[in-house]
């Protein structure tokens, strides 16, 4: 395939991948005002089927505190929440299943710490591209957050 | 106005100059020889001791690593910047502990992401039990390795082989890129 017809057909992916997910954006309103809300996401850029993380945070406006339950992307094929750990000078990733968010507070998803991670990428990302991620709480609300991508 | 004993303080005042500045990391006490390093590189071989002369930064990951290689990766790029042309006598060389996905192509593919001059090496099967007796360091599969996205733990410190070949110093993931350089720069 010529690099023109490579890079169009990962542009195509891209959107398609975004915009699928601004479709799922659509989805019945939560039961009330948005109070979750996510801002400053960024990841890394990386080849297609390779891994990324991404980094954001999370902030709950509201009293009542609510749990981040799930994450994907059309982007990747699994997506999920880890924890980067040293461990005795070994260094590991744990999986995160879920994450409270106290009321009137903000969870940091941060190099070394706790980030999102997307494997099995479906089309190469690299800096200046848009990628979407969906975040799926407990209490029903699911936010779409545009992921800006940055150089390694 | 003089200060009150102007000998003594330019006494300590020579002392302080005449002292190591102190290191950021953590220090091998004593320092000694670093341990054989033979790994496959996309055109040769890589062997720590052809870097005599030169300041070895070494780190075990993975391309895969979603996390804190790229992290530490970054960091690194910043630090060269930093040097300037004190980076000259420095090797930044990222090596993948992850033979079954990372090939030498990849692996120096995925370094020069970074900056254009760090080298990409990767340990085979014998290479990764030579790192884990001589070296000390833990390196295993984490989930279903016959899943494409199985994880690997990996040591998490960056190695530091100064110009005589001495392993002298690790840096723990997070050091500042202007630590790391102040580190290059004060190694004796």
């Amino acid at each position: 395939m010529c690099a023109t017809c490579a890079e169009a057909m990962r542009r195509a992916v891209l959107l398609l991948a975004f915009g699928a997910l601004a479709c799922g954006s659509a989805e019945p309103p939560a039961r009330r005002a948005p109070t979750l809300v996510a801002h400053d996401a960024w990841a890394r850029s990386a080849d297609s089927g390779g891994t990324t993380a991404v980094y954001l945070v999370i902030k709950n406006t509201d009293t009542v505190p609510d749990t981040l339950r799930a994450v994907r992307s059309a982007l990747a094929a699994d997506a999920g929440m880890h924890v980067s750990m040293d461990r005795r000078g070994t260094m590991q990733m744990v999986p995160v299943r879920s994450l409270a968010v106290s009321g009137r507070d903000s969870v940091v998803f941060r190099p070394l710490a706790t980030h999102v991670m997307l494997t099995g990428l479906r089309a190469s990302i690299g800096a200046g591209d848009l990628l979407s991620l969906t975040l799926e709480f407990t209490s029903g609300t699911t936010l779409a957050v545009p992921v800006t991508v940055r150089q390694p | 106005m003089l200060p009150a004993r102007p000998a003594s303080t330019l006494l300590l005042l020579l002392a302080a100059l005449a002292c190591d500045a102190p290191l950021h990391g953590t220090e091998y006490d004593p320092a000694s020889p670093a341990p054989t390093l033979e790994l496959t590189g996309a055109e040769r071989i890589f062997r720590l001791s052809d870097h005599r002369d030169t300041t070895v930064l070494l780190y075990f990951g993975y391309t895969h690593c979603p996390d804190v290689c790229p992290t530490t990766l970054t960091d690194w790029a910043k630090a060269r910047r930093i040097l300037g042309d004190r980076a000259a006598r420095v090797r930044f060389v990222f090596v993948s502990v992850d033979p079954g996905r990372d090939t030498p192509a990849l692996a120096r593919a995925y370094a020069r992401q970074f900056d254009s001059t760090f080298i990409g090496v990767v340990a085979n099967d014998d290479q990764i039990a030579r790192l884990r007796r001589d070296w000390g360091v833990a390196v295993f599969t984490q989930g279903d390795p016959r899943s494409p996205d199985y994880g690997v733990g990996h040591p998490s410190r960056t190695f530091i082989v100064d110009r005589r070949g001495r392993l002298r110093l690790t840096h723990s993931p997070g050091t500042t890129p202007q630590m790391i350089a102040d580190d290059v720069r004060n190694l004796r």
